[in-house]
């Protein structure tokens, strides 16, 4: 028996591999559209990442699941020629900014470490959970970034750089504790392609917008606004996005969005990265554009015919419940009455200095202990004095 | 000596010159005088005395970068690490710490029988049940139940501490056909026989055994292949793999696995009511939930807690319209964008039940559907009455949370506690194993002492879990080791720029180290110098 058993393991292990690698599936979608520059000047990259959390919304992902970071406001900005309003297009048709926006790190928090604290999860218990990405193993994450970098690094706020090498330990260890099942890594930047070389973690796609040595350029200005309002790379993904991906049941690969890309457009040379990905570049491409930028869940119809039949089976469950309920009550009253007739004044008694208290402040017990200190502490000081008055006589 | 004659040369050469100069300055500058090397004025000789002070001066500060300095340096640019059990910490990630066994007690009542008849029912179906079984740590123990645990049914759930280890009582009661009923609020289960099913103490095999082995197997064939699957995904070492799971099972489990909520001590369940139009602008949610959803909560209660709330949404317009969906539109039909469901309300993960007032209905006439890990949707065009609604929730809370599909309730419940554990113990042992890797992979992450206390705080109650598997004092420990395992894991100081480039350090040392080390080392090499010409003079 045992000598059976230990010959059918391979086969019990594959059989056991093969369908749940199958039938592993995300079961929810998350965002972090990350700006890391400041200033006036730099209102396309505000805007790239803005248009980007439209459309990821638009397709589904809930506010909730988007970690918004924008280190500055443009559209209160004073040199805003369209105050409130953010727009990534000269005709102006959109606006960005809108009503119901939600950025979750903004101004000076958008920091090198609060970037990494988000993706590894060390925060401290006063960080609200809007503010933190709580993924598992079956989320997909889109990393979106987009400032102004070099060779391995880019710029915080033109205070700090995140390095190329934090960015792949941060998802390292992110995958360490099974923080995601699938992430895809697109950052808009000069040298952009340089940010992901580093990566050593599995089920990555990254793709940036300029090789090294190569600069990323921004679109077109709108000469209202008086600055450049989006990047090239950014404007020809989302470009891809609105025209190709209209609805969430598009069936749009990553293939298809990254074979959109014209360099000759693009003015740069946008790279992909493949190798991390199980299947390599065929895998990848397979992969949905609604896989990252959407919010694809498989649900479970309860069918029609099954309803009676569970119902009734939930009927059951009801009476059941009752039943349990009226037991518990049972004993719940027996315990009660138990006590009840054992300590009645007790829990009289009990009542009402619970009332007093929750208004007043707590009950300090060393209270008399403070006094002797004080009192000591003046006596000591006092004497000190007289010591040195004494001393000081003569 | 040949050196010392050159050396003295060399001091005449000097002399010359020196004389020369003096002439020169003497007569007017001369044509040639450029070609002249400058003579330098020798300082008077130095005493004894103020070298060996300037010695001193050196060595002092030598010592002091030395044996103050150096120390400063090192102590203040040290990461602290603490150490932490790696060697323990890679055993449980690897399952080589612990086995996870499952013994359940199955209790026998047969007051029908004589003692020495039900020893031999005992052993002969143990016997049965020991040759079904193939996964060895999901064990079936059966044992005679003690005649003052007679009156079982009116402990029920709430059994005491003493019968607490007991998963299931068999009432064997003396009947004439032979059937199972398992009682649906307590985990009893009555089995009929007819009298000539007893066996007679000669035999070795009984119809009456086997059919007590069959029933039972098919009782924890759930639990026993959710447990299977949920060690075999796990990185158990591979020869404590189950049996085969057969791949529907597998898939099924799959399924459950995607469904179901990560375990959580506290579920907020937020129940929301969206209309189309203004009306209906109310609902009768809190008569509902007190009739329906609030005792199945309570029978939750050693598992999990619960808080609740609600909400009324008038002029909501779903993601997607029509009359009839297509079940690939559903995950759309959540309006994310536009309804308001915030899981951030306080620490606990959300379950949302929407209810839809509305008459569309999903290809193939469902009218609602489970989210995975989010929640449920009922689509109802009269909320008048609430029950429909209620019951359908509370399935896909059961769902939701892991349950098994089979079973009464009792029992269900029991199987999710022994779950759950199972679950945590795996989930915190892999937490184990990502720090030790971690703390091996990243040199320069500091690791502060509470991590280290967090491990071994993880590790001993992962030890008792391991010990108490199967019981509510195992899920209790299972769930302890479990917070532990994450706050040492998301141990907040454990973050900081880790990566710095050598172009980095030598930026930051280099105004320290070069107006500073450079008298030091000049003044070290001179005195070095000046010591050796002394030498060679005074040989």
């Amino acid at each position: 028996m045992k000598l059976n058993n230990l010959l059918q393991l391979p086969l019990v292990l594959a059989s056991l591999l093969g369908p749940t690698s199958v039938s592993c599936e995300h079961t929810s979608n998350w965002a972090v559209l990350v700006s890391t520059s400041r200033f006036w000047f730099n209102y396309r990259h505000l805007a790239n990442v803005l248009s980007l959390y439209r459309t990821v919304k638009r397709l589904g992902i809930p506010d909730s699941q988007i970690i918004l970071m924008l280190p500055d406001d443009m559209a209160c900005n004073p040199r805003n020629a369209f105050p409130g309003t953010v727009y990534s297009n000269a005709d102006r048709a959109v606006d960005l900014y809108g009503d119901n926006i939600e950025v979750d790190y903004r101004g000076y928090e958008v920091t090198v470490e609060n970037f990494i604290r988000l993706l590894t999860d060390r925060v401290g218990e006063e960080m609200p959970r809007s503010k933190r990405l709580l993924t598992d193993d079956r989320s997909n994450i889109l990393v979106y970034m987009t400032g102004h970098g070099g060779n391995e690094f880019l710029k915080f706020q033109d205070a700090e750089e995140i390095s190329a090498f934090d960015l792949a330990d941060a998802f390292e260890q992110m995958w360490e504790k099974k923080r995601y099942h699938e992430l895809l890594f697109m950052i808009d930047t000069c040298q952009a392609n340089t940010m992901y070389s580093k990566f050593y973690s599995p089920n990555i796609i990254a793709t940036g917008s300029s090789e090294i040595d190569q600069s990323s350029y921004s679109h077109h200005a709108d000469n209202d606004v008086g600055v450049a309002v989006i990047d090239r790379y950014t404007y020809y993904n989302l470009d891809f996005l609105e025209t190709q991906v209209r609805e969430p049941s598009s069936k749009m690969t990553l293939g298809d969005l990254f074979d959109s890309y014209d360099e000759s457009k693009i003015h740069s040379h946008p790279g992909v990265r493949w190798d991390l990905f199980p299947g390599g570049e065929p895998g990848g491409r397979e992969r949905l554009v609604m896989d990252f930028f959407g919010n694809v869940q498989n649900v479970e119809v309860d069918s029609a015919e099954n309803a009676t039949e569970w119902k009734e089976d939930i009927l059951a469950l009801g009476r059941k419940i009752a039943e349990l309920r009226k037991r518990a009550d049972e004993a719940d009253a027996a315990a009660v009455e138990e006590k009840n007739t054992s300590t009645p004044e007790q829990m009289f008694v009990r009542d009402i200095p619970k009332k007093i208290r929750a208004a007043k402040v707590e009950v300090d017990n060393t209270w008399w202990g403070k006094k002797a200190i004080g009192a000591w502490a003046l006596a000591g000081c006092s004497l000190v004095w007289l010591a040195g008055t004494y001393l000081e006589a003569p | 000596m040949s050196a010392k004659t050159e050396a003295s040369e060399a001091l005449e050469a000097e002399g010359s010159i020196v004389e020369d100069t003096a002439t020169a300055k003497n007569q007017e500058v001369p044509a040639n005088a450029v070609n002249v090397a400058p003579k330098k004025k020798e300082p008077p000789p130095e005493s004894p005395a103020s070298i060996r002070l300037r010695q001193y001066v050196i060595a002092s500060f030598w010592a002091i970068i030395i044996l103050v300095g150096l120390p400063i340096w090192w102590r203040t640019t040290a990461i602290y690490r603490a150490k932490l059990p790696l060697d323990q910490m890679m055993d449980w990630a690897d399952g080589r710490a612990c086995r996870p066994v499952f013994p359940l007690r199955i209790s026998i009542e047969a007051d029908a029988l004589q003692d020495h008849e039900a020893q031999h029912l005992l052993r002969t179906t143990q016997h049965a049940l020991d040759d079904l079984n193939e996964f060895s740590a999901h064990h079936l123990r059966l044992q005679l139940s003690q005649p003052a645990n007679a009156s079982v049914e009116t402990t029920g759930l709430s059994a005491g501490a003493g019968d607490e280890e007991v998963a299931l009582t068999i009432r064997l009661l003396p009947g004439t056909t032979t059937q199972a009923d398992l009682q649906a609020y307590s985990p009893i289960l009555d089995i009929q026989y007819t009298p000539n099913q007893v066996p007679s103490s000669s035999s070795s095999a009984s119809s009456l055994a086997n059919y007590i082995a069959n029933t039972l197997r098919g009782l924890f064939a759930e639990e026993q292949a959710m447990i299977a699957y949920l060690l075999s995904t796990s990185s158990a070492p591979p020869e404590r793999s189950p049996k085969a799971l057969s791949p529907d099972v597998a898939e099924s489990l799959a399924r459950w696995t995607t469904r179901s909520l990560k375990y959580s001590r506290t579920y907020h369940l937020t129940f929301s009511l969206f209309t189309p139009a203004a009306t209906p602008s109310s609902w009768d949610i809190e008569a509902a939930l007190e009739e329906y959803m609030k005792p199945l909560l309570a029978s939750f209660s050693e598992i999990s807690n619960f808080t609740i709330d609600t909400q009324v949404q008038l002029y909501a317009t779903p993601g997607v319209s029509g009359n009839v969906l297509k079940k690939e539109d559903l995950s759309g039909f959540i309006n994310a964008a536009e309804w308001p469901l915030s899981p951030s309300i306080g620490g606990a993960p959300t379950v949302n039940f929407i209810l839809y007032v509305g008459d569309m209905e999903v290809e193939g006439g469902g009218k609602s559907w489970l989210i995975p890990q989010w929640g449920g949707v009922v689509i109802q065009s009269d909320i008048s009455d609430l029950r429909p609604a209620m019951l359908i929730f509370s399935n896909q809370l059961m769902s939701l949370l892991g349950a098994p599909e089979a079973g009464s309730l009792p029992l269900r419940l029991m199987t999710l506690v022994r779950v759950r554990s199972a679950g945590l113990l795996l989930k915190a042992s892999g937490t184990m194993g990502s720090l030790a890797r971690l703390t091996l992979a990243l040199p320069s992450i500091s690791i502060p002492r509470s991590v280290a206390e967090g491990v071994y705080t993880t590790i001993e109650h992962l030890r008792k879990a391991c010990d108490g598997l199967g019981g509510k004092e195992g899920l209790e420990n299972a769930r302890i080791a479990e917070e532990a395992a994450e706050k040492a894991f998301f141990e907040k100081s454990m973050v900081g720029q880790v990566y710095f480039p050598d172009e980095h350090k030598v930026a930051v040392y280099l105004p320290l180290l070069g107006p500073v080390g450079v008298p030091l080392v000049m003044g070290i090499v001179k005195e070095f110098k000046a010591w050796r010409k002394r030498r060679r003079e005074s040989r």
